[in-house]
């Protein structure tokens, strides 16, 4: 062994740097301990930094379209409560016709039946949600349906009464609408009239809406059609079922035409039910969809969380034994300064 | 031998002693001096049996010397480099994720995070395209990803331009030292040529050559004369009999497009690369790979995402007949432009990049637009996305989402991928600033735990140790009674003899 001379001024400020270390640290655990985070996250994770930012950037994707999936599920169930509606009054309407098929009800009741129908079904077409038209498809701005019953005449019901003025060459107020025959009745109602709910008619006297539906980004990479819109069979089989109850019921058909009329209503609103059934199964598809998007995008952030809390936090106990450590040291550095201050020949030499 | 003969050996050890007592006086004093080298007085026999100090030399150790030299300047090295890249880290620093007054959460202040937050705001908008509220959310926080790209690039601007000044600083340091170093080493020759102690002049012109290495790694070398030649780490000759020139011209504020004039010995390039014998560390070595590199690569990639995001962002021609209208800016521009710059004219696009004004409520413009389309020239319906004018419109929306995660070409000067999605590009390129700031702050660390220790190896081989010095002292003491008492004794045999005659 060798024994190298050490310098005093060595001596005195070995522990120097030791001290000035374990204080820069003392100072980082106090931070840690406080906030239970790495005190500088980017120069503990250096090239890790990406990972752990992109895993924050997923979490908060994931909460921003769960967040967003909130907005579409009440669209989605604003719509359904008003298809139930619809369907129920349409299931009333089917079976009152069915009723009053053996002995023709009076005229008035047929033609207040489609007009309360029609009304209801308008008012339920323009049902509104988070400040949108729900079954507007794209565009959400602008009422579906047009008030029907609106005074002026509407140019839906314009259109209609001109349709019957040129087939029959007389207006419903006429009094030979009396005259009127089963078949042909049957043929104004399945030629002329019914144009007015097919396209274009359909798209320029009754509705706003749009073919189009809103689509939506429910997941990360899953962008899937959101909505239904007032276009959908349904909602122009019952509109053409109730419309022409609304019209002709009291218009004082003759037996045979009324009967025809009675009949032609009662199958329109049966198909419209069928459809509107259908629409509301596609709907609840969706809702499923989104029901599960969430739950997985849940989990997703379940498991991010999880990892992020792994990435970021310290190990409390490990930060309280670091403090307790490091005290020690310093103490120690604290006390070895002061003995080997005293460590000198000096001071032990005779005055 | 006669009685005279011993009074006058007595007499040489008295000079001895005084000389010695110098000595540890010049040693104990200096204890702390940082850079003093013991002194060591060497004694002889002189011809009459006398003893004489011969010489008094210094305990020098040239290796652990040229040691410190070298870590001081490695350590200064990594400091500035580790210092810079800790001011650039700082733009990206992400770790407190705070939540903002809205309530949705921030991910900080990286151009990835703000990005982030851009891709959260367009997906809420996308849910709610009627909704003025989360169109001009998502302007605001296209307005933030911007921002965060100015930021990032006055922040590189502002580090490579405090470089350039502290090498400025620095090479006007280096000179004044050369100076300095010019008289003393002349001293030190004239010294030697004169026989005079020349101890304390060589601790000075070695406490030079550190500060020296502070500045520019050296090395040296003593000639016959006891001259001492300084060269750079590369080679490059600072001081030979005489001192070299360093010159540079500090080029103010550095944007972008400047890179910064190199230091200059007697006209010879000793940074940048235009030279060929590059210095390998000191200060103004770590200061010029920060200003020359780092810092230019780090803005070579925000002006890449700058570049790809007014790419992505741009609007096309949407009319059915081919009108064949240019493709103009969309979203994200600069000011006053009126084509996307082709990836050749990326550069400094990170400190240009703005959002489009006609999209921006607090300027007067229209949030609605980001949805619609006709962000470049309101006035031009053919450069309308949503041609309907329904306010369910999403098919922009979900194309400018998509094209954030779309996969880009950056270009390779930039350092990482070639091919990659914006988003994951900005990714990376956190990743790649914290993981060099990492790195030089570890090296920063250790090389100056290396410096600490090459110190304290240099002190104790040449530093002075009290203990020994009292030590020394009190043999002296008693060498010192015993010869007092010689000569009392042969005084008094003198006396004895006297007296008896």
């Amino acid at each position: 062994m060798t024994i190298n001379n050490v310098s005093s001024s060595y001596l005195s400020t070995a522990l120097l740097p030791a001290v000035r270390q374990a204080q820069s640290q003392l100072s980082t655990l106090e931070t840690e301990a406080a906030t239970g985070q790495y005190a500088d996250l980017g120069l503990q994770l250096g090239g890790q930094s990406g990972y752990e930012l992109s895993l924050r950037a997923q979490d908060d994707l994931l909460q921003t379209l769960t967040n967003a999936n909130g907005i579409v599920s009440t669209n989605l169930s604003t719509a359904q409560t008003a298809l139930s509606s619809i369907l129920s009054s349409a299931q009333t309407a089917a079976g009152n016709l069915t009723q009053s098929s053996g002995s023709i009800g009076a005229g008035s009741t047929l033609q207040s039946l489609g007009q309360t129908n029609l009304q209801q079904l308008i008012a339920l077409a323009n049902t509104t949600a988070a400040g949108g038209y729900v079954f507007g498809g794209q565009n959400t701005q602008a009422a579906p349906l047009d008030d029907y019953y609106a005074q002026p005449s509407s140019t839906a019901k314009s259109a209609i009464d001109s349709a019957f003025q040129s087939y029959f060459g007389f207006s419903t107020s006429s009094a030979s609408v009396g005259d009127i025959t089963a078949s042909q009745m049957q043929g104004f109602l399945s030629g002329p009239f019914a144009a007015q709910f097919e396209s274009p008619n359909w798209g320029s006297y009754w509705s706003n809406a749009s073919t189009t539906n809103a689509s939506s980004q429910i997941a990360p990479d899953d962008v899937i059609e959101t909505s239904t819109n007032a276009n959908a069979p349904g909602f122009q089989q019952l509109a053409q079922g109730y419309a022409m109850l609304s019209e002709f019921g009291a218009v004082g058909l003759g037996s045979g035409a009324q009967e025809a009329l009675r009949s032609a209503a009662s199958s329109l609103i049966n198909n419209g039910v069928a459809s509107i059934t259908t629409t509301q199964s596609q709907l609840g598809l969706v809702q499923a969809q989104v029901t599960q998007a969430n739950s997985s995008m849940s989990d997703q952030m379940t498991l991010l969380q999880t990892e992020l809390g792994r990435i970021d936090n310290v190990d409390p106990a490990q930060i309280a034994t670091e403090l307790t450590t490091l005290s020690t040291q310093l103490e120690t550095a604290y006390q070895l300064t002061s003995q080997i201050h005293n460590l000198n020949l000096a001071q032990y030499l005779p005055a | 031998m006669t009685l005279s003969s011993a009074f006058n050996i007595i007499d040489t050890s008295f000079k001895a002693i005084a000389t010695q007592s110098a000595t540890i006086a010049s040693n104990v004093a200096n204890a702390n001096t940082p850079g003093y080298s013991r002194q060591v007085a060497n004694l002889g026999t002189t011809a009459y049996n006398g003893v004489t100090v011969y010489s008094v030399t210094r305990e020098a150790n040239a290796a652990l010397a040229a040691q410190l030299n070298s870590t001081t300047s490695d350590s200064a090295a990594q400091t500035a480099i580790s210092n810079g890249l800790a001011t650039l880290a700082q733009t990206v620093s992400d770790s407190a994720t705070s939540t903002s007054t809205t309530g949705s959460q921030q991910n900080g202040a990286s151009p990835y995070a703000q990005l982030a937050n851009f891709a959260s705001a367009m997906a809420t908008f996308e849910a709610q395209p009627a909704s003025e509220s989360a169109a001009q959310a998502a302007v605001a926080a296209a307005s933030g990803v911007a921002s965060s790209l100015n930021s990032g690039a006055q922040a590189v601007a502002q580090a490579r331009t405090q470089a350039d000044q502290q090498i400025g600083q620095a090479v006007s340091t280096v000179n004044s030292l050369l100076s300095q170093f010019t008289s003393i080493n002349n001293s030190v020759v004239a010294g030697i040529a004169g026989g005079s102690d020349i101890g304390a002049l060589q601790d000075q012109r070695d406490a030079l050559v550190t500060q020296i290495a502070q500045q520019i790694g050296v090395t040296t070398t003593v000639n016959s004369n006891g001259s001492m030649s300084i060269f750079t780490d590369s080679g490059v000759p600072l001081f030979e009999s005489t001192p070299s020139q360093l010159t540079f011209t500090a080029s103010g504020t550095l944007g972008p497009n400047q890179s910064g004039s190199a230091v200059l010995v007697n006209g010879t390039p000793i940074t940048g690369p235009s030279s060929n014998m590059p210095i390998q560390s000191g200060a103004i070595a770590g200061l010029a790979q920060l200003r020359d590199t780092i810092a230019p690569q780090y803005q070579a990639q925000l002006d890449q995402i700058a570049g790809n995001l007014m790419t992505a962002f741009q609007e096309t021609d949407q009319s059915t007949t081919a009108t064949g209208l240019p493709t103009l800016p969309g979203l994200f521009t600069t000011s006053g432009a009126t084509t996307v710059p082709s990836s050749a004219n990326w550069t400094g696009l990170a400190n240009a990049i703005t959002i489009n004004p006609t999209t921006d409520p607090t300027q007067g413009g229209d949030a609605f637009l980001l949805r619609d389309g006709g962000i470049s020239d309101t006035s031009n319906l053919n450069y309308t996305y949503n041609t309907t004018g329904q306010a369910g419109y999403t098919g922009r929306l979900q194309q400018l989402v998509s094209a954030l995660a779309a996969p880009m070409s950056f270009s390779s000067d930039a350092g990482l991928a070639t091919t990659d999605s914006i988003s994951n590009y900005a990714d990376t390129s956190v990743s790649w600033l914290q993981a060099a700031h990492q790195q030089a702050s570890g090296n920063a660390t250790y090389h100056s735990s290396l410096l600490t220790s090459a110190a304290s190896a240099l002190s104790n081989a040449t530093g002075v140790n009290l203990d020994t010095e009292l030590t020394n002292m009190l043999t002296i003491e008693s060498s010192y009674t015993a010869s007092a008492k010689l000569v009392t004794t042969v005084n008094d045999m003198l006396n004895t003899l006297v007296n008896a005659i």
